[in-house]
């Protein structure tokens, strides 16, 4: 074990997916009695980003990411999802005005120089197909300009040509952990985007994932070989192709996500990434 | 559980009797419907689409002033089942998710509170979108939700995104939200509020809300709480149990053609009299409340009850209550489309007998009567026997 470590040049920051969970006051992350207005600067004072999830099922209004912007304090930093109307219900009449609104909801994160990325997540159902290659491009086309990064769900996007397309436009491929199961996107450590990496932690929960059941989908407790093999096969080689990187966890059930990311956060100190 | 960090979900179909009928027949998507009743002279719009909204046609407009506005409108009668069976088949969704759930009026809204179920069904919004995608692809409905602190926050909330999409309100955010508001858009202010808010030149939710609840007691007296807390975003009011709502037992008869006939009408009644009778008797409950609803042919409501001294099961008795009431509610000359008959308030036969031998007498007769008729009917079926009044129907 090294006991002196040069600090990667790579900087890092590592989350939760969403900060706004009741349940993580009984798991003990927030104090009793927090009320879920009162949840991000607590968060803030263990993490130094989030991944806003609720930009995924509401449009984003510049008002309410501003007053919330306001409650964080002025170094930290925000992914968001790209909301559901552009990723996985799409109006083929709506989606350009869509996108248009998202940008203007997301103005005081990129005023403020506090938005690391918008997260695209596509549904497993978007595959390889003709037209979803079309939309995508599209899409990109409209939010350029935004730090974007492409999360896949189906297995058919693991194709050179797409990686070199995303290198090509520098936006970057989410790489992911999820249960090994067929037709899901790989475990993939590619970076196409050199200002950028983005790594997400799904949980490996085989029998919840297709539950339909957020509770049981991302209901796991990540062990600290399965963080290690992560921090040293996976990450540490990332920070030597990217300027950043950011790393969420999303098995937020039971408080899970707070823990196993301050358990990363740790080994990647030790490991001089940090 | 901390009662200021609930999560209560409102869904909200919007137009929503336009909504059911479009699942119905998928030829009336995107384009101008009306629900209104047809035929009648003074007709008046029930329910429309949006694209009719957009050509300025109104809830209650003379449905001739809403073609002239509109002429390739799409005229629907009302479907008051079709409406009941929705919202039966809304709520039937929803209740696995938590036993805290109550429905509007057959109106397309639902409150439902999600508090404490996050460790079961995940965060409330991903409940509300789950609940929202499951309803539209098994009922062919598309209800706009939100996610807010509270009832009266999560209503305003869906009123901010129709016609369609989502709103997730924090706690803490429900005075910010309400704030620019024009003070019509929150619930529970009523006209004469509004009226009297008016003369001060209070429009907008941050203007009363810049008033304290003395200053507003001087002209709001007794009502000055209820606005103070509402333009603030506070409501403790509960979300109440399903099934909290009485039992009650209810016939329905729509006319082929409407009428105003008396005698057609009684004979009608004396039918869902016979109906509702019949239930109450299987059920060994008597109803100590006889409610009538009418609708009119023009689209207009119109609704009486009286009360059933003692509480009462006998068809003979129900009939002379329900024409009482029939009579409450019948104001108009305007034709009768649909008659509801319902009994309410029901209880277990009473065990004390009248005062008096002859009024005891009289009852005992009328007891054994319908009795009687129950025994016939039981053992040949329905149409056995008839009353000859029914037989003008």
């Amino acid at each position: 074990m090294q006991t002196e470590q040069t600090k990667s040049p790579c900087r890092l920051w590592v989350g939760t997916s969403g900060y706004s969970y009741t349940e993580w006051v009984n798991a003990g992350f927030y104090p009793p009695g927090t009320r879920s207005g009162q949840m991000l600067p607590l968060y803030a004072r263990t993490f130094p980003i989030t991944e806003l999830n609720f930009t995924w099922y509401q449009m984003p209004k510049a008002a309410a990411i501003e007053r919330m912007r306001r409650q964080a304090p002025p170094g930290f930093r925000f992914a968001a999802k790209l909301t559901r109307t552009l990723t996985h219900e799409v109006d083929p009449d709506q989606w350009r005005g869509q996108a248009s609104q998202y940008r203007d909801g997301m103005a005081p994160l990129v005023q403020a120089r506090q938005l690391t990325a918008v997260l695209l997540q596509f549904p497993p159902s978007f595959s390889r197909a003709p037209q979803n290659r079309r939309y995508l491009a599209a899409l990109l086309d409209e939010l350029a300009g935004l730090p974007l990064a492409v999360e896949f769900r189906h297995a058919s996007w693991a194709a050179d040509r797409v990686f070199a397309e995303l290198e090509r436009r520098r936006t970057t491929l989410v790489a992911v952990d999820e249960p090994a199961l067929p037709g899901l996107f790989p475990r993939l450590d590619l970076v196409t985007n050199p200002e950028l990496f983005y790594i997400r932690f799904h949980g490996r929960n085989a029998r919840g994932w297709r539950s339909g059941n957020m509770q049981m989908q991302f209901d796991y407790d990540y062990r600290d070989e399965e963080l290690r093999e992560w921090a040293d096969k996976i990450i540490t080689p990332m920070t030597r192709q990217a300027g950043s990187g950011t790393i969420f966890f999303n098995n937020h059930v039971r408080g899970q996500a707070p823990k196993n990311a301050r358990r990363l956060i740790s080994q990647l100190i030790e490991g001089g990434l940090l | 559980m901390n009662p200021y960090n609930r999560s209560i979900i409102h869904l909200n179909v919007a137009d929503f009797a336009v909504a059911v009928e479009r699942a119905v027949d998928h030829r009336l998507h995107e384009r101008p419907v009306i629900i209104a009743p047809e035929g009648a002279v003074r007709a008046a719009v029930y329910d429309m689409s949006n694209e009719a909204y957009i050509t300025g046609i109104r809830k209650g407009m003379a449905l001739q002033r809403a073609v002239r506005l509109c002429q390739d409108v799409r005229i629907l009668p009302p479907h008051p089942h079709r409406y009941e069976q929705a919202m039966r088949d809304v709520l039937k969704r929803a209740l696995p998710y938590s036993p805290l759930i109550e429905t509007g009026e057959d109106d397309g809204h639902l409150f439902m509170d999600a508090t404490g179920t996050g460790r079961l069904f995940g965060p409330p919004r991903d409940v509300a979108w789950r609940l929202r995608r499951q309803i539209k692809t098994d009922l062919g409905l598309d209800p706009i939700w939100s996610v807010a602190p509270n009832k009266l926050v999560a209503k305003v909330a869906t009123r901010l995104v129709k016609p369609d999409g989502a709103y997730i309100v924090s706690a803490g955010e429900e005075r910010s939200l309400l704030a620019p508001l024009p003070v019509r858009l929150v619930p529970g202010i009523e006209r004469d509020d509004l009226l009297r808010l008016r003369e001060f030149n209070l429009t907008h939710a941050f203007q009363v809300a810049a008033l304290s609840l003395e200053q507003l007691a001087v002209p709001f007296a007794t009502r000055a709480r209820l606005l103070y807390e509402a333009v603030r975003g506070i409501d403790p009011s509960p979300v109440l149990p399903v099934g909290q709502k009485p039992p009650q037992v209810i016939a329905d008869h729509e006319f082929g053609i409407d009428t105003n006939d008396v005698h057609t009408l009684e004979s009608v009644l004396y039918g869902l009299v016979e109906q509702v009778g019949s239930r109450l008797r299987r059920r060994r409950r008597v109803a100590r409340r006889i409610a009538i609803v009418l609708d009119y042919s023009d689209g207009m409501r119109r609704a009486r009850q009286v009360a059933a001294r003692p509480a009462t099961a006998n068809d003979l008795t129900l009939f002379e209550l329900a024409r009482r009431a029939l009579q409450l509610a019948w104001m108009r000359r305007v034709r009768i489309r649909h008659l509801r008959l319902i009994g309410a308030r029901l209880v277990f036969p009473p065990a004390q007998l009248e005062l008096f031998a002859a009024d005891q007498k009289a009852d005992e007769k009328r007891s054994s009567l319908i009795g009687a008729i129950d025994t016939v009917r039981h053992r040949f079926g329905h149409e056995a026997l008839r009353f000859g009044r029914t037989l003008a129907a």
